[in-house]
């Protein structure tokens, strides 16, 4: 199947058939390696885009549902995204590997209002996982970034 | 393969009609995973994605939610926060934002799946889900809709089109209890919902299907908490637990006693 998608503000053309994961697609097809696939049930964050501004798990989204939808990935942020900013100045990370979809669940967080206090960020985080465990570098870079 | 894009609840039916082994894609959360570990298979798929009229929401009276209605919009819509605390509470207990962005109201019911937050609530609100077909439309009571493990009453060209919550006249609980994390599926799942001098109570995420014992419910004394022991005691009996990763039948049948009577007693407060 022929699909156009909109990834980071450009049509991409794309051949996947339904039981291609858009995550896959994202990576393989337009080299975007910021989503990645880890547990495959959308359960740990590491392959968050933005749909439309939303965050979804795109390890688990067959790649037609996003026609018509703009995709972000985290390469898709300005430069000087304040949310990247925040989490440089904090050392909000350790290897990295989950901060993509940190970032955009915390971007999406900030824009929509729901982080507006401790608690609030950390139920929004609630399903991105970070094994390195810098949960509370984490939400103090998405408090300073709220602000 | 083909991907089907019906736009009007008509075209889907239709299209079903003619290819009942097509799976209908609502959000596709559950769906995706399936898929991904290769469970489910198909040539031809049915997806509602632009089937406009099924993400209707009204609230003016009773509460309409068309089928493609996201878990997210519920439980953050101020309407529904108000009025249908319940409602909102359970459908924002499911999973993650990410998560919540896709699923549906559709889709949680039609999947019939037994770990799922929404159910138990729908059930002991009275909600009734619409159903559509080429042969018609019929409403059923989601308590006789979700029958067993993934199975639903529904026929195999029938569509859920949206699902309508009464006004409710009293106190609204939904208790979760995860055992593993933030972001996992209930070990027990128990609402509360007063109607008038009642109140209904259903459990879910223990066994097959949500259970609600009317008999058992109506032996409340609204506050009593006696009254609230004994119906959780009653209702950890009743039921047929299953083992998961989520908790041992014997742990479930303690919890679900205490739950339901933690879930009585805030009812009635």
């Amino acid at each position: 199947m022929n699909l156009t998608l909109n990834v980071n503000g450009r049509a991409v053309d794309v051949d996947a058939e339904p039981h291609d994961m858009l995550v896959d697609v994202l990576r393989d097809q337009v080299g975007l390696t910021g989503p990645r696939v880890t547990c495959g049930v959308g359960l740990c964050g590491t392959c968050t885009v933005l749909l439309d501004g939303e965050p979804v798990s795109g390890c688990i989204l067959m790649a037609p549902l996003a026609q018509g939808k703009e995709i972000t990935t985290i390469e898709g942020l300005p430069e000087d995204d304040e949310v990247v900013a925040s989490f440089d100045r904090n050392h909000a990370f350790q290897c990295g590997y989950c901060i993509p979809g940190m970032v955009l669940t915390a971007r999406d967080m900030i824009d929509k209002g729901h982080a507006c206090s401790r608690e609030e960020i950390r139920e929004g985080l609630g399903g991105n996982l970070c094994r390195c465990g810098c949960y509370l570098k984490i939400i103090e870079a998405v408090e300073e970034a709220a602000q | 393969m083909t991907w089907h894009l019906p736009t009007s609840v008509d075209d889907v039916v239709r299209t079903r009609a003619e290819r009942p082994e097509a799976p209908i894609v609502a959000g596709g959360t559950f769906l995706g995973i399936l898929v991904r570990q290769g469970l489910v298979e198909a040539d031809e798929w049915i997806s509602l994605q632009r089937v406009t009229e099924l993400t209707r929401m009204h609230s003016a009276g009773d509460l309409s939610v068309g089928a493609m209605v996201t878990h997210r919009r519920l439980e953050l819509d101020d309407t529904v926060r108000t009025i249908w605390p319940g409602v909102a509470a359970a459908f924002k207990a499911v999973a993650s934002p990410r998560v919540r962005n896709r699923a549906t109201m559709g889709g949680v019911l039609a999947d019939a799946d037994y770990a799922s937050d929404p159910p138990s609530m729908l059930v002991a609100s009275n909600a009734v889900a619409e159903i559509a077909s080429v042969r018609g439309t019929r409403r059923v009571p989601v308590e006789d809709l979700i029958i067993g493990h993934y199975s639903t009453s529904m026929e195999e060209d029938e569509l859920i089109t949206r699902v309508v919550v009464p006004r409710p006249t009293g106190a609204a609980v939904y208790r979760k209890l995860r055992t593993r994390s933030q972001e996992d599926r209930p070990a027990s799942s128990v609402a509360a919902v007063v109607h008038g001098e009642t109140v209904r109570v259903v459990v879910g995420a223990v066994s097959d299907r949500p259970y609600h014992f009317a008999d058992v419910c109506s032996q409340w004394r609204p506050g009593d908490l006696d009254s609230a022991r004994e119906i959780g005691e009653e209702y950890a009996s009743r039921i047929d637990y299953i083992d998961d990763n989520r908790g041992s039948a014997a742990y479930r049948r303690h919890v679900v006693g205490v739950e339901v009577r933690r879930a009585l007693m805030a009812v009635a407060r």
